[in-house]
């Protein structure tokens, strides 16, 4: 039974700690990404190359869908100081220059963590962020299972 | 006029979306953005982009653009855009860009590419996005654009093809852009900017080619690049008078960004050759080199707002920059018009992501950035000063 609850929650959301970098104690925010991209390895430089829209597809050649919070979102900061060392101001520099010059694409900005976790969990090749705290006492109980049961289930 | 809504180039852009539109498995991304801002200026003894001394709103911008990810190693774009700025700029519909990428290299430490259409130069770091507002530090770009200058038509965006690639080495992301643009008519609302002729003339410009290579160094923390642009302007007329007149430009930029501010600092020489030739006797040959940098402070307050201050100088000649030279070797000119300084505060408000309200001061010394047609002779003060607002929304 729990395996069964555990494989269908990953089926719908799949929670990634990044685990490269070595700067931060606990992270307060997480990286969320579609079902299939869940073997990824995601350091800083992925991270960065993803989030600066400088890469547009992943290794297996299908394309990178980058959902975002607004800017002044506390978590936006919070998620590109930590995960990407970048300033909120100088992401949006650059994906300005990349709208106003026809040479990317913008992320999409999502106006809730609600809504991010629903549009990456809908969307094919999907990439965004979401707290911690986000996760409701259930969902978060059901998380550290999960994550337990993975483990074990990597060992069959 | 050519009319550049049909290009070739937008032809064949539309011409692959709907062929991958049809084709394609995946949903194709895409992307409608746009822009308007409308500016005020208010100036004391001289005018500015437009009769600014009873205040002027001659002074907008405004443009729509499309982004299409036809595949993630294909994208299409095309913006179009309007632009007044008093006497500089006649608010003519125009192509801005309009070009289709092609991705070589997509890895996670590498990126490289190719452009091919009507594509914008790299030069410094404010070129390919200045006429959108939101992106300038300040209403006014700083004189190594030459916002009121005619050097704009000259670097602006024009068809040719671009190579770029960026690189992760260790903390530093290294960027390179290489573009090569082909010939082009001059717009005639530049083309008597440029040149004060009795005669009619035509005013090209000749092949020209762009650079630009850039260091992000850990995230952001630290910016540095050098551009660098050839070009040549080609004068003709009907009484066998030609003119070639060759600009190049080196652009020094650094920028350092931290939490609440940023500093930034950018220098450019432009070199000048120019040759006048009547019946293949050459008249005029003149080598002038002029110079020009700022050094610029912003401070983020809060999120929504930002103030700025900005010292600039522009000299038209670096090798006479008190101007005394020209004005003895030119009777009757006065040498303040060889220079200018720049002193601006300003302030900067977005209250949301669309929207943005900017106000600035500048005091100026020096005349060198006035266009001649918006201020007749005599131009008898070389210190004013002028206040410029703008309010935007982009999408």
């Amino acid at each position: 039974m729990k395996r069964i609850l555990a494989k269908a929650f990953a089926a719908l959301l799949l929670m990634l700690s990044v685990v490269a970098s070595a700067q931060e104690s606990i992270p307060a925010v997480d990286v969320i990404v579609s079902p299939s991209l869940i073997s990824t390895k995601f350091d800083r430089s992925l991270l960065r190359a993803v989030f600066t829209m400088r890469l547009r597809q992943w290794p297996d050649g299908s394309p990178i869908r980058v959902f975002v919070l607004p800017d002044h979102d506390p978590l936006s900061d919070q998620f590109y100081r930590e995960r990407l060392g970048m300033y909120s101001y100088v992401l949006r520099r650059a994906w300005d220059r990349m709208v106003f010059t026809g040479t990317g694409l913008a992320p999409t900005v999502v106006q809730s963590e609600r809504e991010m976790i629903e549009r990456v969990r809908s969307t094919p090749g999907a990439i965004g962020y979401v707290g911690k705290r986000e996760l409701s006492e259930s969902d978060g109980q059901l998380l550290r299972s999960m994550s337990l049961l993975l483990a074990e289930g990597d060992n069959d | 006029m050519t009319d550049r809504m049909h290009e070739p180039t937008v032809r064949t852009a539309v011409v692959l979306a709907a062929i991958c539109f049809g084709t394609s498995a995946h949903a194709i991304d895409y992307q409608v953005h746009g822009y308007a801002a409308q500016g005020f200026v208010y100036s004391q003894h001289n005018n500015f982009f437009g009769d600014s001394t009873d205040g002027s709103f001659d002074y907008y911008e405004a443009g729509i653009s499309a982004t299409v990810e036809v595949t993630p190693k294909l994208l299409l774009a095309a913006q179009a855009a309007v632009r007044d700025a008093g006497i500089s700029d006649d608010g003519s519909g125009r192509l801005d860009y309009a070009l289709a990428d092609y991705r070589l290299l997509s890895e996670a430490t590498t990126q490289a590419g190719l452009r091919a259409g009507k594509v914008k130069n790299a030069l410094g770091f404010y070129n390919e996005t200045r006429d959108v507002v939101f992106t300038r530090p300040s209403i006014l770009l700083p004189s190594v654009y030459s916002d009121n200058q005619n050097q704009r038509s000259l670097i602006f965006t024009a068809p040719g093809a671009q190579a770029y690639g960026s690189t992760f080495f260790g903390q530093h992301e290294l960027s390179f852009s290489g573009t090569v643009n082909a010939e082009r008519d001059v717009r005639e609302s530049d083309e008597r900017l440029l040149i004060r002729l009795s005669v009619p003339f035509d005013l090209r410009i000749g092949d020209s080619w762009n650079v630009q290579v850039m260091d992000s160094i850990d995230g952001g923390k630290w910016q540095f690049a050098y551009s660098r642009f050839v070009g040549q302007f080609r004068m003709t007329t009907d009484i066998n008078l030609i003119g070639r007149f060759d600009v190049d430009l080196d652009v020094f930029s650094a920028r350092y960004n931290a939490e609440r501010f940023t500093l930034t600092a950018e220098y450019v020489i432009v070199g000048n050759e120019n040759l006048l030739q009547l019946r293949g006797t050459p008249i005029l040959r003149q080598s002038v080199e002029a110079d020009g940098g700022y050094l610029q402070a912003e401070y983020r307050l809060r999120p929504e707002w930002t103030v700025m201050t900005r010292m600039d100088s522009f000299y038209r000649n670096r090798h006479d920059r008190s101007g005394r030279e020209f004005a003895a070797t030119n009777p009757g000119a006065d040498r303040r018009s060889q220079v200018s300084h720049d002193f601006t505060i300003g302030v900067q408000w977005r209250p949301d992501e669309h929207w943005g309200v900017w106000a600035e001061h500048h005091w100026i010394n020096g005349t060198a950035s006035l266009q001649g047609l918006e201020n007749p002779p005599p131009v008898r003060d070389q210190r004013w000063s002028m206040l410029m607002l703008m309010a935007g929304y982009k999408f």
